[in-house]
């Protein structure tokens, strides 16, 4: 099927009505078929339900998450689409950073036990009444969640790792003729360690 | 193990060159097992990352790996050369590790792309080992991101000529400074690291075990070793074997 560039009017209009029901909501149309939705967190459940029961919302693509450490919050994006109105709905809510915990959604979509479970492991942000909450992907890793913003990876990995020469004959040739690397490895590290 | 040690061995020693003197004939049987060796490779491809695409060329009709007697394998304990293609996660690690030791001496590792090097591109990352060599003894390193098959076949090739002059004996180098190895996999996995496989025991079977083969990162193995027990082996018939199926259920 092929899709028109833009929703019918009367599609946009309806779903811009039906939004209207959430209190202290903001809608944004990020492009034809995009609709930003900023809303307060606790009436993200609220939203879902509205959008799941009565306007075909049955697919909740992503769950993606943004550290905001200068504004100490968490931003996290619900990313759903309707095949009925093949529109786009990004719910964006923030949450403090501390405690860093929110309430799960998969009472209404499955799939969100998978993407809840990845942001716990990489953001350390915790889902009230998600199955379950354990190590996922880095089955190895003890440390900090690894992706929020002060988590400096650099810094852990010179900590952790350590590095070998590689010094191959063929590059004494060329630097022997006057040529050779030109940006070192230490140029770029930050502590300077070869 | 002791039904390891139970088994009667004769372990070859290091070989003397016969220097001229006396029999000629003294090192054809090895000079004929080093030819034997290098002209017929199995390798077991372990596809951690980009390198891994290099190598369909370099094994089918185009670059014809097959002409130099080097054959992919399936399963680590009928392969020769590991090759490790690419960045090596730490959990990955762990799995390569398992299949290195699983394979029968003597192996040969090579690591392909600037990953197995020093980590390459990846050198930032929290989550990727830098150095292959740490963790296992490295035959060979093909560096480049990615290396094309032609630097796969020609490493390949050095490869061959290495085993056939018999200087590729890292596989020693694991059963010989076994401490140092299981140091730096305990570094990254944890003082609760361990195998199935029993090393120390392999490397006494083999005759190459050394003063560094124990040290006090096997003295923390062996604190924390669950024991290796045999497989428990049922044999049972009809009626007796549904009665095994319903003490599982118990459980």
């Amino acid at each position: 099927m092929k899709l028109a560039a833009s929703p019918p009017n009367n599609v946009s209009a309806s779903l811009e009505f039906l939004l209207q029901e959430i209190p202290g909501l903001r809608t944004k149309w990020a492009g034809p078929r995009r609709l930003r939705v900023d809303l307060p967190a606790e009436t993200l459940p609220a939203l879902l339900e509205l959008l799941k029961g009565r306007a075909g919302y049955v697919h909740l693509s992503a769950i993606s998450c943004v550290d905001w450490p200068t504004q100490n919050e968490f931003e996290l994006v619900y990313h759903l689409w309707s095949y009925e109105l093949n529109v786009l709905v990004m719910a964006h809510i923030r949450i403090p950073r501390d405690p860093g915990v929110y309430l799960s959604v998969y009472d209404l979509y499955h799939p969100a036990a998978f993407f809840e479970r990845d942001i716990h492991e990489m953001f350390g942000l915790y889902f009230e009444g998600s199955p379950d909450m354990g190590k996922f992907i880095l089955t190895e890793w003890d440390g900090p969640p690894p992706m929020r913003k002060e988590f400096d990876s650099e810094a852990w990995v010179m900590n952790q790792f350590e590095w070998q020469d590689y010094r191959p004959d063929w590059l004494a040739e060329i630097e022997a003729k006057g040529g050779g690397i030109t940006t070192r490895p230490q140029d770029i590290r930050k502590d300077g360690k070869p | 193990m002791s039904t390891l040690q139970s088994i009667p061995v004769v372990a070859t020693k290091a070989e003397k060159p016969s220097g001229g003197t006396g029999n000629l004939l003294a090192n054809v049987f090895d000079e004929l097992t080093a030819f034997c060796r290098s002209r017929s490779l199995f390798m077991l491809h372990y596809c951690t990352g980009c390198g891994a695409i290099e190598l369909p060329p370099a094994m089918t009709s185009r670059f014809d790996m097959e002409r130099l007697g080097i054959q992919p394998m399936v399963t680590p304990r009928q392969a020769d050369i590991l090759l490790v293609t690419g960045y090596v996660s730490t959990k990955t690690l762990k799995r390569i590790i398992l299949t290195y030791e699983q394979m029968n001496s003597p192996k040969y590792v090579i690591g392909i792309c600037s990953c197995t090097v020093n980590g390459g591109m990846y050198w930032q990352s929290y989550a990727t080992a830098k150095v292959l060599a740490d963790y296992m003894p490295v035959d060979m390193y093909i560096a480049g991101c990615m290396p094309r098959p032609e630097a796969v076949i020609s490493g390949l090739r050095e490869l061959m000529a290495n085993i056939r002059a018999g200087r590729s004996d890292n596989w020693r180098d694991y059963y010989r400074r076994y401490d140092h190895y299981l140091g730096n996999q305990q570094r990254l996995f944890g003082e609760n690291w361990q195998t199935p496989t029993d090393v120390i025991g392999e490397a006494r079977h083999y005759g190459q075990f050394g003063p560094e083969t124990l040290g006090e990162h096997t003295a923390l193995l062996e604190r924390h070793q669950t024991p290796l027990l045999p497989f428990e082996m049922r044999l049972g018939l009809g009626g007796e074997k549904t009665g095994v199926e319903n003490k599982g259920d118990k459980r």
